[in-house]
């Protein structure tokens, strides 16, 4: 099963604008949908400071912490807020990532941990 | 000078005495273990870490007639992993945010005691927000915090005494782990190998806090073993502490298994990494390392070796061996004599083994395989077996000394792994590889009742879903555990047949114990989801199992 979606990293430039497409819904968010390689790096930020909790490419069963595949994606703007400053059980981490990496974790969730 | 004498071995008379007016548990007392059946004092039900009762109410037969007696809620949705203790009728468990004391009868909170840590601690824990539970002595309950304290609780009240900074957790260290009140002396490890820090075990004074010891886990320099790290290497390579010892109080020796290396990448600091992956033998009072053994030298897998370290009595060849016996997260099983360390028996009891051919019998290191080899060579991704959550996790075992097996929840998941290069950022991951589930055709789990001279299985249950909670045995030849859909189970300790099960509403990854009051032999069992595996292995069939953490006590019907 999860090799299945590792390889779906090939399909990556495919898999952003196909993922806000459907997820998404709107013609805006596609219009701001990230460029591939700011997810590749947000993978990656994800990877060190997020998996621990949210799951390995995003996959959890969500009885534990949120499950970000199902995050909103055209609420941005909650999901900065929730990063910088924490929600419920989830701790801040606004002094610990920059803004600019916290923009590439938002690029790679946008791909619902496709990429 | 007679006279002085005798007031001076009066005056220490009635200071042993004097907390025995409120709540005493004496070093006598810890060491009679689970031979004490009315309590549970220590932390794997006794210093050996067996997790076996001789209580026999509940047997083969009657277990079928198990019902909940009553639940008591932690109000917190974390993951469960602690164990109850039980002191005169009362028990007493802990969660990441709280510390209880509860009535056995009847399930009425006592005191509860909450726990405060900066909210942006759980960013340095890389495995479920939890707690592994207490340690009591001398009428006091010992606990650690997720934010790295040692802290004293008054048994009676949950007033707390004193409270140790054990180090700063902005560095990436973290406390989950029981303490162990060993010669005394209160013990404790520390978390946060996959954050690059510098692993140690602790000695406190359990009256004041005072910091009396710390043995490191990585051999700095000047230190024997320090030629095993390159560079500064050591200084951020890992070797938590994170479960309890077990003690020999004959020997005057605590046994506590050591962590992976860190970063995982171990083509970064070559050479065996003394004392990642290994036993260490300690001095209690000093915390001298009598001696060492190395599961896993220069580990490329984490392959943590924290789990228990269970001590027993056992022929070994037909001869009769004071063992030290280890179901280890690289796929063997091994059996130590505890006296000096030295390899008895180490036999493949993973399903699957891929990274290593076998134990040296002479050496006691591991043989590599061509797949660890061509890691060594390429750092190119391998397929290898079992994957970084071992043969078996933390989940403890138990070992009944009627049937001679050891009752463990093992794990059959591989991975495909990649080797990187982490730069050191602190308070941050420090992986050091990518890695992605294989999954076997099959079951991912199974409980199984494993020879430990062999290695094989008696009996083994198969589980879709794999088991993370503990087993204990009982002489009544059943066997309890649990599993993450929150089934509390029983089995037929000589044939694994399921005699019982009861749903107990969110997974378990508890440690169930027993003891009894007043004729009645009671069972109890932490549950809640939300540990490694819930997190880790995305494992969708668990979304529906809900969160929540409680507390559970089962009797027979009357």
């Amino acid at each position: 099963m999860s090799s299945a979606q590792w390889c779906v990293v090939a399909l990556l430039g495919l898999g952003v604008g196909w993922m806000v497409g459907v997820a998404g819904g709107t013609a805006t968010a596609a219009e701001e949908a990230p460029p591939a390689e700011m997810a590749v790096e947000g993978r990656r930020l994800y990877a060190r400071h997020c998996s621990h909790c949210h799951g390995i490419r995003m996959v959890n069963p969500g009885n534990s912490s949120f499950d970000l595949r199902r995050f909103p994606q055209d609420d941005k703007a909650r999901f900065l807020t929730s990063v910088t400053k924490g929600k419920n059980t989830m701790p801040a981490w606004g002094d610990m990532l920059q803004a600019e990496e916290i923009e590439r974790i938002w690029a790679y969730v946008l791909t619902g941990g496709k990429s | 000078m007679k006279g002085i004498l005798g007031a001076a071995a009066l005056a220490a008379m009635l200071t042993a005495l004097a907390p025995a007016a409120g709540l005493a548990q004496s070093a006598a007392e810890l060491q009679r273990g689970a031979a004490d059946t009315k309590n549970v004092l220590n932390y794997g039900m006794s210093y050996d870490l067996q997790r076996y009762s001789p209580l026999a109410q509940i047997d083969k037969q009657s277990v079928k007639r198990l019902v909940p007696v009553w639940n008591y809620s932690y109000d917190d949705n974390r993951a469960q992993e602690s164990q109850p203790l039980v002191y005169d009728g009362v028990l007493y468990v802990t969660t990441h945010s709280a510390t209880m004391a509860v009535d056995a009868k009847t399930g009425r909170q006592i005191w509860k005691s909450k726990i405060e840590y900066p909210p942006e601690t759980p960013r340095i824990v890389c495995c479920g927000i939890i707690n592994r539970g207490a340690a009591l002595y001398d009428g006091k309950l010992f606990r650690t915090t997720l934010d790295a304290n040692v802290v004293a609780l008054d048994m009676k009240t949950g007033k707390e005494l004193w409270r140790s900074n054990v180090i700063d957790w902005k560095a990436g260290y973290s406390q989950t782990v029981a303490p162990l009140v060993a010669d005394g002396v209160v013990i404790t490890g520390i978390s946060g190998a996959e954050y690059g820090i510098r692993g140690f075990i602790d000695g406190w004074d359990p009256a004041t806090g005072k910091h009396l010891w710390r043995t490191y886990t990585t051999a700095g320099e000047g230190e024997p073993g320090a030629e095993t790290w390159p560079g500064d290497t050591w200084k951020r390579g890992g070797g938590s502490t994170w479960i309890t010892g077990s003690y020999d109080p004959a020997l005057n020796t605590v046994y506590w298994g050591t962590g992976n290396a860190g970063s995982w990448n171990s083509n970064t600091r070559k050479g065996d990494n003394l004392y990642t992956c290994s036993v260490v033998a300690l001095d209690p009072k000093t915390g001298k390392i009598k001696w060492h053994y190395q599961f896993s030298p220069n580990d490329f897998f984490d392959y943590d070796s924290v789990a228990e370290m269970v001590l027993a009595d056992i022929p070994v060849n037909g001869k009769p061996v004071k063992a030290l016996m280890n179901a280890n997260r690289n796929g063997f099983f091994y059996v130590l004599d505890r006296t000096d360390g030295k390899l008895l028996a180490a036999n493949q009891y993973g399903k699957k083994v891929t990274w290593a051919d076998g134990i040296d019998a002479k050496t006691g290191r591991p043989i590599d395989s061509e797949v660890t080899q061509n890691l060594r060579a390429t750092e190119k991704t391998v397929e290898v077996w079992p994957s970084t959550l071992g043969s078996k996790n933390w989940s403890p075992t138990s070992f009944s000394p009627k049937t001679g097996l050891v009752y463990a929840n093992t794990l059959d998941i591989g991975m495909k792994y990649t080797p990187t290069r982490e730069e050191y950022r602190a308070g941050a991951t420090y992986w050091g590889a990518d890695i992605e589930w294989v999954w076997p055709q099959g079951p991912r789990g199974y409980l199984k009742a494993i020879d430990p001279a062999t290695g094989k299985s008696k009996w083994e249950a198969p589980s879709d879903i794999p088991r993370f909670a503990g087993t204990l045995s009982t002489a009544g030849g059943v066997v309890f555990t649990g599993k993450l859909t929150g089934e509390f189970e029983a089995f037929d300790a000589e044939t694994g047949e399921k005699l019982w099960q009861f749903q107990t509403g969110s997974g378990i990854e508890g440690q169930p114990v027993t003891w009894e009051q007043d004729g009645t032999q009671y069972v109890a069992v932490s549950v809640g989801i939300g540990g490694v595996y819930a997190i880790f292995s995305g494992d969708e069939r668990l979304a529906s199992v809900p969160a929540g953490g409680s507390l559970w006590v089962f009797a027979l019907q009357r």
